[in-house]
């Protein structure tokens, strides 16, 4: 018997997304997509070693998983847009090396902060579980940044980044463009 | 349709059995002057069970469960100070190790704090369970007379509990009833899972080890700072010890708790 079937149902929760889960998890997805695209651009002004850059991908790779993930959840009502504001905040920053670093661990706790507020308003399981197993990684590239080159431990493990998640479950307002996911 | 046919002489020797054989059980049971036990079946008895108490999972016992784990971790960091089992080039992780260990008593307080919210019995001590099945065979492990590698074990013991709040807060997240327990489960989760950052960089330092490596002798995983593009959930590898002739430590396997080793309104500290 697993511990899931054990669990007594208290007024059980849905599994799928509901109508506000789904504006949630757009906005989550489009918020993905623009964190994706900052890091293709934060490669392209480069100063990363060979390892460092590798792992300046990796991330970015796992930032466009998120986003086909939440888009395979979402199916037909994904955007698969980019939320473009976050992407235009933060695209002029990236200058390259460890001033890109910075402003790419700021973005990681960001969106830590802000799927974690996502988090607190779905009523999906699906969804929570989804999301839950993005903000564990998130936070751990997170403290990467702030492990290497050396290790400082505030920037590894606090996060004073405010969210940027929608509150209510209605519909998110993003200027997106046509950047689209793979699925 | 069987076609056995007995005479009266092998009908006669079946019944003689059977009456030997009842003789046989009775005199296991009941017995003038002699207290009788419930351990003891005898015949036309049945021993009483006794009934295991009544153990449902909600989010009170969950809530709990995750309490008893952030215990576990503030003891093993506390032995790792106060057992000085971090020497050597580890030695200058004691801010790290303190910092870590008054998070967790952070976490154990806000975890707390919700169980008594939701009408529950706060839980202030460690998993006793998580404590028999993985700490405590892995302290003796580190502190085995011999091993060369002590302080590098006792950070790898560290990583992996790290690793497994981690994944027992993501874990709850499909079970808890309510938006806003999940998302105070995983503001505690993101925590432990930056510890393991920390940690993970120690025992396996730089770029290069961030992301999934394999040791190219052992064909095992080596330790990564993030080891997979989604928070996982399975079993985490702890290879520790004094090492073998042929240079093998052993290998012990750590798991979130499950069934066995919640922390049920009816477990007490």
């Amino acid at each position: 018997m697993t511990l899931e079937s054990q669990r007594r149902p208290q007024a059980a929760p849905p599994t799928r997304p509901t109508a506000g889960d789904k504006a949630l998890l757009a906005f989550a997805q489009s918020a993905e997509l623009a964190v994706h695209d900052l890091y293709a651009t934060a490669l392209e002004k480069g100063g990363y070693g060979e390892d460092e850059a590798a792992m300046v991908a990796l991330f970015g790779e796992h930032h466009l998983a998120y986003a086909q993930s939440i888009g395979g959840l979402l199916g037909a009502d994904a955007p698969n847009t980019r939320n473009d504001d976050l992407y235009r905040q933060f695209a002029s920053s990236l200058t390259g090396g460890a001033s890109s670093n910075r402003i790419l661990q700021t973005l990681e706790n960001t969106l830590a902060s802000t799927h974690t507020d996502v988090l607190g308003q779905l009523e999906g399981v699906d969804g929570a579980s989804l999301v839950a197993s993005i903000i564990t990684v998130e936070a751990r590239h997170a403290a990467a940044f702030g492990t290497l080159p050396s290790l400082s431990l505030t920037s590894a493990l606090d996060n004073a980044a405010l969210s940027l998640a929608p509150a209510g479950a209605t519909t998110a307002t993003t200027d997106t463009t046509e950047t689209t996911v793979s699925q | 349709m069987s076609d056995l046919h007995l005479s009266r002489r092998q009908l006669l020797r079946i019944s003689g059995i059977s009456i030997a054989g009842t003789i046989a059980l009775a005199a296991c049971g009941k017995q003038a002057d002699v207290e009788e036990s419930s351990n003891i079946a005898s015949a036309g008895t049945v021993p009483p069970t006794t009934a295991l108490p009544s153990a449902e999972v909600n989010d009170i016992v969950l809530l709990r469960t995750a309490a008893s784990l952030e215990y576990n971790a503030i003891d093993t960091y506390e032995l790792a100070l106060s057992a000085g089992l971090l020497t050597g080039d580890y030695a200058g992780l004691a801010d790290a190790v303190k910092r870590f260990r008054d998070d967790h008593q952070e976490h154990a307080d806000a975890v707390n704090t919700l169980i008594v919210a939701l009408g529950g019995k706060p839980f202030t001590c460690a998993n006793t369970r998580i404590n028999e099945v993985y700490i405590q065979p892995a302290v003796e492990l580190i502190t085995a007379e011999g091993n060369p590698d002590a302080a590098m074990d006792t950070v790898a013991l560290a990583h992996a509990l790290e690793n497994i709040a981690a994944q027992t807060y993501q874990g709850v997240v499909g079970m808890l009833s309510t938006p806003a327990l999940r998302a105070d489960a995983m503001r505690i989760g993101q925590d432990e899972a930056r510890h393991a950052v920390v940690l993970a960089q120690v025992l396996n330092p730089g770029y290069a080890s961030v992301g999934p490596t394999v040791n190219e002798a052992t064909g095992r995983p080596n330790i990564a700072s993030v080891p997979s593009a989604f928070g996982g959930l399975g079993s985490v590898s702890l290879t520790i010890g004094t090492p073998s002739a042929e240079g093998q430590k052993t290998n012990l396997i750590l798991e979130t708790p499950s069934l066995n080793s919640l922390a049920y309104d009816y477990v007490s500290c």
